[in-house]
């Protein structure tokens, strides 16, 4: 009796699976292209404040920075902080540059600051990229760049105005905070005085993201071994603002100098005793 | 009553044992893992595209299944900046796919070399929301491959996507939607395979 009553209803069940689309097991396996992706924005532009990080330009884009550091906020030894508008009427040291990614992995760039007339041509290789799965725990770039001195009644030759600087980057996000360690080496074919020529540096940058568009960021720059005489260790501190297509970092420095071999070889300023400067930096990108 | 079920069932198979014997379309699936896609957004005084080369896909005539999804990480607008503010919005870590799952709605001739319009009925989903759609395309067999091309709207607030932006510089909440899709024959192991 039972059985009997269960037959229509199993021939409904099948005169649906009949009539209905027969869509079981006929979805996709869902897959992703890249399971392991890199680990994104470990800092938000190619210089930190006034030293390089590991941040990569995609190929085919065009990154523009405009920076600019002014006079020391308390005016220097002969004037109070006002009377030069807290460094703004000191003039600024500007560097205007251009990197372009020739590759996800390899860029290079051409930049002029106003210190020296100083025209830098560089290359950045990013040899290795934090994933976020940790199977790849850093990122690893190196940077090498060229400074030639275009100031003009020097009396050098040309081989006399470059200066030559290697580093490697060593960066690794955590969450919201990033740290980059940059050991570095520079060599000035000519020096003034008893100026070294050759400056070895640990560059030590960090990062606190507060937001999506807002992070805080310092860097120190420590000076290894024999340095110039007079010189101290750099310092920085910023709050970079990210609007989506610019990112603007707003900072306080020890340096007006621009470039990091620069920085090592000039900077006689020390943050910690109130010798700081306003400046900022504007990134935008493009893609080619 | 037992014949009955028997015939039923015969019935049901049927469309398997025709496949196996004839030699025409619906005999495979359609399958892309290169299907373009791309998405056309505004914002105040400015219009940008996002677009990906690896859509996957499939479409079953037999069987009238179609399957699509899109990998969200492979969109590019051109700017990796703007591209990192698209992944957060749509929650791509936690929401890696745009999916779409349906039927075709209208008929189709794999015999015409001709373009057809097709309308397509589903669901799509995308950060983890689910919506029933209709989607207007066409359909052409070129040669033995099978062409799509579809655009729909699609509005943000439906799948509680927040438009991203400062103050009142914000994208449009309306997102323009377009593939373009060449399919090739398969076996119907693809299904469980996936390549």
């Amino acid at each position: 009796m039972m059985t009997k009553n269960l037959i229509p209803i199993i021939a409904a069940i099948l005169l649906l699976m009949l009539l209905l689309p027969d869509i079981s097991g006929a979805q996709l396996p869902r897959e992703r292209v890249t399971p392991d992706r890199p680990v994104e924005y470990t800092f938000w532009a190619s210089k930190n404040i006034g030293i390089s990080t590991v941040h990569q330009l995609p190929a085919r884009n065009l990154n523009t920075t405009v920076l600019h550091t002014f006079g020391l906020v308390h005016g220097g030894e002969h004037y109070r902080g006002i009377d030069r508008f807290f460094g703004l009427d000191d003039g600024a040291n500007t560097r205007i540059g251009l990197e372009y990614g020739i590759t996800d992995r390899l860029s290079a760039g051409i930049g002029r600051m106003t210190f020296n007339n100083i025209v830098d041509v560089s290359g950045k290789y990013h040899v290795m990229r934090q994933t976020r799965t940790d199977s790849r725990p850093l990122d690893l770039a190196v940077k090498m760049s060229i400074g030639i001195n275009t100031m003009p009644g020097l009396g050098l030759d040309f081989d006399e105005r470059l200066s030559y600087f290697v580093s490697l980057m060593i960066a690794r996000k955590f969450d919201h905070f990033s740290l980059q360690l940059t050991p570095m080496v520079t060599h000035f074919n000519h020096t003034v005085g008893d100026n070294e020529d050759q400056l070895f540096g640990l560059g030590i940058l960090a990062k606190r993201e507060l937001s999506d568009r807002f992070a805080l960021s310092a860097e120190y720059l420590p000076v290894i071994g024999d340095r110039n005489t007079g010189t101290n260790d750099a310092m920085a501190v910023a709050l970079n603002i990210d609007t989506g297509g610019h990112v603007f970092q707003v900072f306080l420095t020890s340096s007006q100098w621009h470039n990091e071999q620069f920085i090592m070889a000039n900077n006689r300023d020390r943050f910690w005793r109130g010798d700081f400067r306003f400046g900022f930096n504007i990134h935008r990108s493009f893609r080619l | 009553m037992i014949s009955v079920i028997i015939l039923i069932v015969l019935i049901q198979s049927w469309p398997a044992v025709v496949s196996a014997e004839t030699d025409n379309p619906e005999d495979v699936v359609y399958y892309t893992e290169s299907g373009h896609a791309e998405f056309t957004s505004r914002v105040p005084l400015h219009t940008f595209t996002g677009e990906s080369r690896n859509l996957v896909g499939m479409i079953d005539l037999q069987k009238n299944v179609i399957d699509f999804y899109l990998d969200l990480s492979t969109l590019e607008t051109g700017i990796s900046r703007r591209d990192r503010d698209m992944f957060r919005t749509l929650d791509v870590d936690e929401f890696p796919f745009a999916e779409f799952s349906g039927t075709l709605d209208s008929g189709f001739d794999y015999q015409s070399p001709e373009k057809q319009s097709v309308v397509t009925r589903g669901e799509f989903k995308i950060h983890g929301v689910t919506q029933d759609v209709s989607i207007e395309g066409t359909l052409q067999m070129q040669g033995e491959n099978l062409y799509l091309e579809a655009e729909w709207t699609l509005m943000l607030e439906d799948y509680d996507i927040e438009p991203p932006g400062i103050l009142f510089y914000r994208v449009n909440d309306e997102q323009e939607l377009r593939i373009e899709v060449t399919l090739s024959p398969h076996s119907r192991d693809i299904l469980s395979t996936g390549n």
